[in-house]
């Protein structure tokens, strides 16, 4: 079982929930974004690091911003598995770490390489946006996670049918099934609750047990509170890069510019349900 | 008058992939967000479809000979057989005028399409992407044909370019977006139409090429080949057989595939694409895919050979905005990798030079697009250099929007 399985078996046993957050690896910099991402193990179960990809087709403007500034200095899949280990070496922390990209920087870095790499450095679940659920690499992939133990998180959303939903429950493993709260762009809306009732009323009818996380317009502690009433897990990701954004605008950097971002994830993941 | 039936002669496979069989690439496919899942498969529901239903398919026929022109001629060029070396030597070059198309490029044809199959599932509004705006201009104008409303999202150092064609698409009423993201051309002018298409599902998205996640290359190449089945029947009337060569320019692959794609299967007709070199394929500044030694990739929801820069994708170069694009269309990667379409490449200077030797010696305005294909094609008539070939070039576009761009050029070089 993957860590992540365990964490949110734990927390179902407990009643409690998870909160997790998104940033984009390597933004605005490699030290500043490390300093960000240890600060961040303090008030996340887990972090999902976003490795950029230039011709993103489902990311915000918010998130289009911030992969530039992290292609621009220099970013890319080895420097996102050395910033991890780092993190995690450093902070001794308990908090896991998903890595969400798209298929061509895994595919050039080596679907092999790739997964080899995730377990080497502790990686504990991937997100592919682009996989397709049918495709070559999704099964190479689906293989080799499975065999390291490291959880394979699919995305969901409203407009999905239930054969798409049954498929993904099927190729997710042993983490969690990713909610969006409406169709559209990351963090362009607000959260929809009524999506969220909905589309976790759909997918308990394929499986009673399966963790769900809700993600896309999760902006506010009301809000986190508000979907950890009914999703085992709550994604914040835009709401932070915006933060990014904010303190690079400031001229903020390394542990200045962390405790800045860090102080806002920490308001957010006091929202989470007790 | 009437256009030939279309037949599948290359089909994928049922998941959507062109493969190569010694290779085992795989070219195509549907690599997307879940998010877009859904509006994909009603796209690709309504286009089975509709090719199915008779009385569409005869409307869009009789429209694309009526309002597009499709049927337009394929003739004998006696002064570029003259250039290129003279009948004895390399046979008769031909020319098929898609620049006489309504909107003055081959575009039209599969954009009128796709927007009359949006009408017919009933969707509202169109989103589409340009880079020289003669996609978006086609769409515009059908859009304003068929009462659709239309977001046109180009690359803000395109939308610079090409004013002419951009003032018209504003002139049927399109909504004109202009996107700043990386590059600033049409790749991620394409990515963020991809985008639109994902927080509007009761928009239809229209690609200006054979690219794009599954159905968008095989729906674009089926509506788009009504080019390719008219060229074939003109051509036999004209000649008596099919040609020897035919050359086309390569950015995307549209304007290939609408042509040659018929002929895939014929055996005698050897194929050929031209890309942009752009300042020259050493200097790295170039628009050339499969030239410049493309990889496999997956971008824009497709696998298919892409300039890369590590993981991510390269910048292209080239002053013909219609090349700028850092990937080709996954069925004409598969088709080079098979062997079926040969590469050539023209620099940006060679494209200009025969844009001015079209304007003094033929008495013909191109698309700048349009002339790396003829300079190259001349050049490989030459190589060839046997008398009774049938060349045929598609002159795929007229060069109005590159008027003020060539006047700079002939004011520099007077």
């Amino acid at each position: 079982m993957s860590k992540l399985n365990i964490l949110f078996k734990e927390a179902k046993k407990n009643k409690k929930k998870i909160f997790i957050g998104f940033v984009t690896s390597g933004d605005p910099n490699y030290k500043s974004s490390k300093e960000i991402m240890k600060e961040m193990t303090k008030s996340c179960q887990i972090i999902e690091a976003g490795q950029s990809f230039s011709t993103s087709t489902s990311d915000s403007p918010i998130i289009m911003e911030a992969n530039d500034r992290a292609i621009n200095s220099g970013m890319n899949m080895k420097k996102t598995f050395k910033l991890i280990k780092e993190v995690k070496r450093e902070t001794k922390t308990n908090t896991c770490f998903v890595i969400m990209t798209y298929l061509n920087p895994v595919k050039i870095f080596g679907l092999k390489k790739f997964v080899n790499q995730c377990n080497f450095v502790g990686i504990d679940g991937v997100i592919i946006v682009d996989s397709n659920l049918n495709s070559p690499e999704e099964k190479i992939l689906i293989n080799g996670l499975s065999k390291n133990k490291i959880g394979y998180v699919k995305i969901i959303s409203p407009t999905n049918d239930d054969e798409f939903i049954k498929q993904s429950i099927k190729n997710c493993h042993d983490s969690w099934l990713y909610i969006t709260s409406y169709y559209g762009l990351t963090g362009s809306k607000n959260v929809n609750i009524n999506n969220v009732k909905a589309m976790i009323k759909r997918v308990r009818k394929y499986s009673k047990d399966i963790p769900v996380a809700v993600g896309f317009g999760v902006k506010t502690p009301s809000q986190v509170k508000q979907v950890s009433k009914y999703a085992d897990g709550v994604i914040c990701g835009s709401t932070i890069v915006n933060k990014v954004a904010q303190g690079h605008k400031k001229r903020l950097k390394g542990k200045k510019l962390a405790t800045f971002v860090s102080s806002y994830v920490k308001k957010l993941s006091k929202g989470i349900r007790k | 008058m009437k256009i030939p039936p279309f037949k599948e002669i290359n089909p994928p496979t049922k998941d959507g992939f062109w493969i190569n069989k010694k290779t085992k690439e795989r070219f195509g496919g549907q690599y997307i967000s879940p998010l877009l899942v859904p509006n994909l498969k009603r796209v690709e529901k309504g286009f089975f479809k509709a090719i199915k239903d008779k009385k569409f398919m005869t409307e869009l026929n009789e429209e694309l000979l009526s309002f597009i022109g499709v049927n337009t001629p394929v003739h004998f060029s006696p002064e570029l057989t003259k250039l290129a070396g003279g009948e004895k030597k390399i046979g008769k070059i031909y020319l098929k005028r898609t620049d006489l198309h309504t909107n003055h490029s081959h575009k039209p044809v599969s954009a009128y399409s796709s927007c009359k199959l949006a009408k017919y599932l009933g969707f509202k509004k169109i989103l589409t992407e340009t880079g020289a705006f003669q996609n978006g201009r086609a769409v515009a104008s059908a859009c304003a044909a068929l009462g659709l409303d239309l977001d046109i999202y180009v690359g803000a150092k395109d939308a610079k370019k090409l004013a002419i064609n951009k003032d018209i698409s504003a002139l049927h009423g399109a909504n004109i977006i202009e996107v700043h993201d990386s590059t600033k051309s049409l790749l991620p002018a394409m990515a963020a139409a991809l985008r639109a298409f994902q927080s509007e599902p009761d928009s239809m998205y229209v690609v200006g090429s054979v690219a794009g996640p599954m159905p968008y290359p095989l729906l674009v190449r089926t509506f788009a080949s009504v080019i390719g089945r008219i060229t074939k029947k003109q051509f036999k009337d004209l000649v008596g057989k099919d040609p020897s060569t035919i050359f086309c320019v390569c950015g995307g692959g549209s304007n290939m595939l609408s042509i040659q794609y018929p002929y895939l299967r014929t055996k005698n007709t050897k194929l050929y694409a031209v890309e942009s070199a752009g300042k020259g394929l050493k200097t790295g500044k170039h628009g050339a895919t499969i030239g410049g030694g493309g990889k496999m990739g997956i971008l824009l929801g497709m696998q298919s050979k892409v300039l890369l820069a590590g993981e991510n994708i390269a910048e292209s170069f080239t002053e013909a905005s219609g090349l700028d694009f850092s990937s080709i269309g996954p069925e004409v990667a598969y088709l080079q990798s098979i062997g079926r379409i040969k590469f050539l490449t023209a620099t940006d200077l060679e494209a200009k030079k025969t844009f001015m030797m079209m304007a003094r010696k033929v008495g013909l305005i191109c698309a700048i697009e349009a002339c790396y294909v003829i300079h190259a094609a001349i050049k490989e008539i030459r190589k060839i250099g046997k008398p009774k070939q049938n060349h045929l070039i598609h002159l795929c576009g007229a060069g109005e929007p590159n008027v003020a761009q060539m006047m700079e050029h002939m004011k520099k070089n007077k």
